[in-house]
């Protein structure tokens, strides 16, 4: 056994930190093996394609063409010599060039965004269907990139009011997106409803307080949908088997209703976040003296209105 | 009722707008204050309260504070975000146990007065007009 092949060993196993280092460069666009092949060549070293194969058990094919995408992608480079031979560029730099290659995919999506729309619509439609359902469309949207792209284009779509109901564990999902931003230059009535009962979360605490509600209800299952105008609702779907974040989208109007609806009695039935515990517990005093004084003072003015009509009665009975 | 109010009283017709979800209420005080000779506009919902308030076409305005959905608070943090707050004349006319501090709160931030209900019809009428006059 070879010294590299000692190492290696070492290194991806279930309990070195390189395994964890290895599932996050996944999130920089590399594959799971080509992030290994670079792993190993920054912790190692100089090393042959060949070396590489045989420690980190890759088929040779397959190497060689891990090598040729990671050097293009500029995280590798080649030594010239006979073998070949492969070294890591420095993690730092690496990671700023697998940054500054997404940020340019996502400039020429941007710039190729206008020729497609050009494109489109110089193909005429085939086979319209005017009458096309126009509502009770549903769309679900797996992982949290894809989910944040509907919430950011609702927000920014919303002109009357955008409901938020969830927790805060919820919600640290969004944290660092432009998720509370949105929120907050929303030109839209913003309610928050929070099962959170100490202080605003993070992402919510540039949010003024009076937009925020906690529930009282401490029973309650936990769920998490996002209203807009009451026309679209996103609801988050917790599955521990899955990894990944899901939701659905949908505009149907009945289940917009239905989330409209159990929104609407929660946010009732809480209170701000700003509100100190004395006024909590006077709000939930509220149905009973809340409603005797009403009552009082509906009897004060109807007592007014029977004497006078009485009196008016009276004066007419004698004009008569 | 002082001798000013009843001649004030007598001689102005005031625009009154009442915001509150108590049906039973509005009707009631409508009839009351249209009985002397005012003209009164119901909201029966803050939302709908507010958009007359912004409308600007009453000399004065009832506001309850406990209502579902968009209350009092809702109303007068929206026309304090706009600026419109001290330009309109508002009674906080409320049935909630609140505090002093809290009714003394509302007043630094623009609001004219407040009433606590349950209260006399002479010292209510009194506090329209003297606000609407004010």
């Amino acid at each position: 056994m070879t010294a590299t092949e000692t190492i290696d060993e070492g290194m991806f196993q279930s309990d070195n930190p390189i395994i964890e280092l290895n599932r996050m460069l996944v999130n920089y666009d590399l594959t799971p093996n080509q992030s290994k092949v670079y792993l190993f060549l920054s912790k190692i070293g100089v090393k042959t394609a060949s070396e590489v194969s045989k420690a980190l058990k890759i088929p040779r094919t397959e190497t060689y063409h891990l090598l040729s995408t990671l050097q293009q992608k500029g995280i590798i480079f080649s030594i010239f010599g006979k073998p070949t031979k492969f070294n890591a560029v420095g993690i730092e730099e690496s990671l700023s060039i697998l940054v500054n290659n997404e940020k340019n995919r996502i400039t020429e999506l941007e710039v190729g965004k206008v020729s497609i729309i050009k494109l489109w619509n110089i193909i005429p439609k085939y086979g319209s269907n005017e009458n096309e359902a126009q509502d009770n469309k549903f769309q679900s949207l797996q992982g949290r990139n894809s989910i944040l792209v509907k919430l950011e284009q609702m927000i920014k779509e919303s002109k009357e009011n955008i409901l938020v109901l969830g927790t805060d564990e919820d919600f640290k999902k969004f944290y660092f997106t432009e998720f509370s931003e949105l929120l907050i230059k929303t030109k839209s009535d913003l309610k928050i409803l929070l099962d959170h009962s100490g202080d605003i979360p993070p992402i919510f605490e540039n949010i003024p307080p009076k937009k925020i509600k906690k529930i009282d209800d401490k029973n309650r299952e936990d769920f998490c949908f996002i209203i807009k105008d009451d026309s679209e609702v996103i609801f988050f779907i917790s599955n521990n088997q899955v990894k990944d974040m899901l939701a659905v989208w949908t505009d149907s109007k009945t289940f917009v209703t239905t989330l409209r609806s159990l929104f609407s009695l929660m946010w009732r039935k809480s209170h701000f976040v700003n509100e100190t515990g004395e006024e909590s517990i006077l709000g939930a005093e509220i149905t009973f003296e809340h409603r005797l004084r009403e009552i009082e003072q509906e009897k004060i003015i109807l007592n007014y209105l029977q004497e006078n009509f009485e009196r008016v009665e009276i004066l007419g009975g004698n004009k008569k | 009722m002082t001798e000013s109010n009843k001649q004030k009283e007598a001689t102005t017709s005031l625009k009154i707008l009442i915001v509150d979800d108590n049906e039973q209420i509005t009707k009631m005080l409508t009839t009351f204050l249209e009985l002397k000779q005012h003209i009164c506009t119901v909201a029966n919902d803050g939302k709908e309260g507010l958009e007359l308030i912004k409308e600007n076409s009453n000399d004065v305005v009832l506001l309850d504070l406990a209502m579902p959905e968009f209350d009092g608070y809702a109303v007068i943090n929206d026309l304090e975000d706009n600026n419109l707050l001290k330009d309109r004349k508002i009674i906080v006319f409320t049935a909630s146990t609140i505090t002093q501090d809290e009714l003394d709160k509302l007043v630094d931030r623009g609001v004219n007065s407040y009433i606590l209900k349950p209260i006399d019809i002479d010292t209510l009428l009194s506090k329209i007009i003297e606000t609407a006059n004010s």
